[in-house]
């Protein structure tokens, strides 16, 4: 198991570099040199000067291994829109804002897709069964930025219930504002939850093992506790992963719709600002977050289930 | 010669690892695809989804710019999608006007209708190149096998580990650093950021497949490994390629109204369901249609695409049946 952990683990790093280096390569392609496209004339010995400070004279892959160092480092440089603040910056104050959105829409595909999985396949074929999987073609099929606009408009604006937008600022603060964000993101996994587990869960219950624990007697609530259901979550424990992905690029567009200041907010910001170096970080940020849940499901995965080890 | 008709007797695309009988080859050649319509026909939620997918497309083919409905749209300008009447802002929902206006007064049942016609040739389009990709990546990961495989396959890690969207919004800057976005950025820029899936799935399907006893014959007698994958691997691939047109086109078109909706996608005026939703958004507090009609048109074919995929996926490959 130790081998197993620590071999994955390795294997992140070649993945993080190689990652880290499509950013840069599509950075470069983009950006060119930030000083050389000012309006203002800058003299070439001050230009020189800035492009040293910022190792733009360097050959590019002196530059890639300056970057790698920097992203190690956690310092991902000066923002080049918004001169007074450092892209860390940028992200120290968005990022919490972001995490706790993409939590938060987690907890709803948790705590609402897997009971209604898996009450949906304790009853195949009923009309709750019919309710949980109409419920979830629906947040399969609906993009979120509508699913948002509906809420607003109808729980906020028509209802009343809940601000239309806004966000508390501290990490730890809740209030009535994330109810709307964090519903319309994690519809989607939710649904996903949902889906995946009904179908993991009926597939269990056909297992010889099943058959063998109720014919020896143990109650049918027994076998479906210990055996059915903590069988069947392992598949939702591998699309957490991916699911991660969504939800990041989710809490991209609930972030504009709900005026929060996260840091999908910044990223598309700055992309009108062609401000790459914001683009970049924050590109970086999200992939290592992606590879680090991806490495973390893994080793999961690994001790849920032992059989995936050697694949490895 | 013998060599010859026993490769031309082995079904274009018989379904990989059949337990059908031998027998009668060139017979189930005909009857894999026919089986397979059968099947799809008897499932009743993928064939109404079939049927109003096609509508969708009919209708978005059709009525920009000429579609006209006798008597009850009087002047070129009701269905012109992109003709601008400041008094009809806003109009809501009438005969003239079956989806209501947009704030520039433009009737949107022709707007959404050319729209559409961007956002599915996006969809297709798109679809289309990460299939090509994925084909050729996945084919030749799975068929060359040993390191090259690997390799390959750790790219592909590697590649999941960069977020979509960001990904995607990068790729346009690059293509277009004027910021004038072109329908054919769009299909790049989405191909580009999600072609991994289908290149894996093809693979999976190679691998397969290389091991069935049909293509150690065809080596056996001596046929040459382009042969093996032009005549036995990828036809029998076919079948999830189609499944996989239905499963990557909701994505691709998600993708699309996502980048057009926060203003990074297609630029004005040419319309996408997306940047439809876009002008929507100003004013959706008074006029929530202007939003919510391209938002409906998109759920409603991301819903089709879902329903025919999986009415496909059974029809195609019975013993998978997915719950």
């Amino acid at each position: 198991m130790a081998t197993f952990i620590i071999r994955r683990i390795i294997w992140t790093i070649p993945v993080i570099l190689l990652v880290i280096f499509m950013t840069f390569v599509m950075m470069k392609q983009i950006g060119g040199n930030p000083f050389r496209k000012t309006e203002r004339n800058v003299p070439p010995a001050i230009q020189a000067n800035l492009e040293r400070k910022f190792n733009l004279d360097k050959p590019w892959y002196q530059q890639y291994v300056y970057y790698v160092k920097d992203v190690a480092t956690f310092d991902l440089g000066p923002s080049m829109s918004q001169r007074t603040r450092t892209v860390n910056d940028i992200i120290k104050d968005g990022f919490p804002k972001s995490l706790k959105l993409g939590l938060l829409a987690f907890l709803w595909a948790v705590i609402l897709g897997i009971p209604l999985g898996v009450l949906a396949a304790l009853k195949p074929n009923s009309i709750f069964d019919y309710f949980a999987m109409f419920f979830s073609t629906i947040g399969f099929a609906l993009p979120s930025f509508f699913v948002a606009t509906l809420l607003i408009y109808y729980v906020a604006l028509k209802w009343g219930l809940v601000p239309t937008n806004g966000w508390p600022q501290g990490f730890l603060e809740f209030d009535d504002r994330v109810i709307l964000p964090s519903f319309a993101l994690g519809l989607f996994p939710m649904a996903y939850f949902a889906r995946l587990v009904r179908g993991s869960m009926l597939e269990t219950m056909q297992q010889d093992y099943v058959r063998t624990a109720r014919a020896k007697g143990l109650t049918y609530r027994r076998v479906v506790g210990l055996h059915v259901l903590r069988n069947s979550l392992i598949p939702a424990v591998t699309a957490t992963a991916p699911l991660l992905g969504l939800i990041i690029t989710g809490t991209f567009i609930i972030e504009i719709i709900f005026s929060i200041p996260g840091i999908g907010r910044y990223f598309i910001n700055s992309v009108f600002n062609r401000d790459f170096s914001v683009v970049m970080g924050i590109t970086v940020l999200t992939s290592l977050i992606i590879i680090i849940a991806n490495l973390f499901v893994d080793i999961m995965y690994g001790i849920l289930d032992p059989r995936t080890r050697d694949v490895r | 010669m013998a060599v010859d008709r026993r490769e031309a007797a082995i079904p274009v695309a018989a379904p990989p690892a059949t337990t059908e009988h031998a027998a009668g080859a060139a017979i189930r050649q005909s009857s894999l695809w026919q089986d397979a319509w059968r099947r799809f026909l008897q499932n009743k939620g993928a064939v109404v989804a079939a049927i109003v997918f096609i509508l969708m497309c009919l209708y978005c083919l059709l009525i920009p710019g000429f579609w006209k409905i006798p008597g009850i749209w009087t002047s070129l300008k009701d269905y012109d999608p992109n003709a601008v009447d400041f008094s009809q802002s806003y109009a809501g929902f009438s005969l003239d006007h079956p989806f209501s206006t947009d704030k520039f007064g433009r009737d949107l049942f022709a707007r959404v209708a050319q729209g559409g016609q961007i956002s599915i040739a996006i969809g297709f389009a798109a679809t289309f190149m990460i299939l090509v990709i994925g084909v050729v990546y996945g084919s030749i990961s799975g068929f060359v096998g040993g390191r090259v495989d690997n390799g390959m396959m750790r790219f592909l890690d590697a590649l999941y580990g960069l977020p979509y969207l960001p990904f995607a919004i990068i790729t346009t800057q690059i293509l277009s650093p004027s910021g004038s976005v072109s329908v054919w950025t769009m299909v790049v820029a989405l191909t580009i950021a999600s072609w991994f899936t289908a290149a894996r799935v093809v693979r999976g399907q190679v691998i397969t497949l290389k091991e069935n006893d049909y293509v150690r014959a065809a080596k056996a007698v001596g046929a040459r490994w382009y042969r093996v994958l032009a005549r036995h691997l990828l036809p029998n691939t076919l079948g999830i390629l189609v499944i996989a047109i239905f499963l990557e086109l909701p994505g691709v078109v998600l993708g699309e109204a996502f980048l057009s909706f926060i203003g990074l996608g297609i630029n004005p005026p040419t319309a996408s369901w997306g940047s439809i939703a876009q002008d929507g958004r100003e004013a959706y507090r008074l006029h929530p249609e202007v939003l919510f009609i391209p938002c409906l048109a998109i759920a409603t074919l991301v819903l089709c695409a879902n329903f025919i995929a999986d009415g496909l996926r059974d029809a195609l490959d019975p013993r998978t049946r997915e719950t």
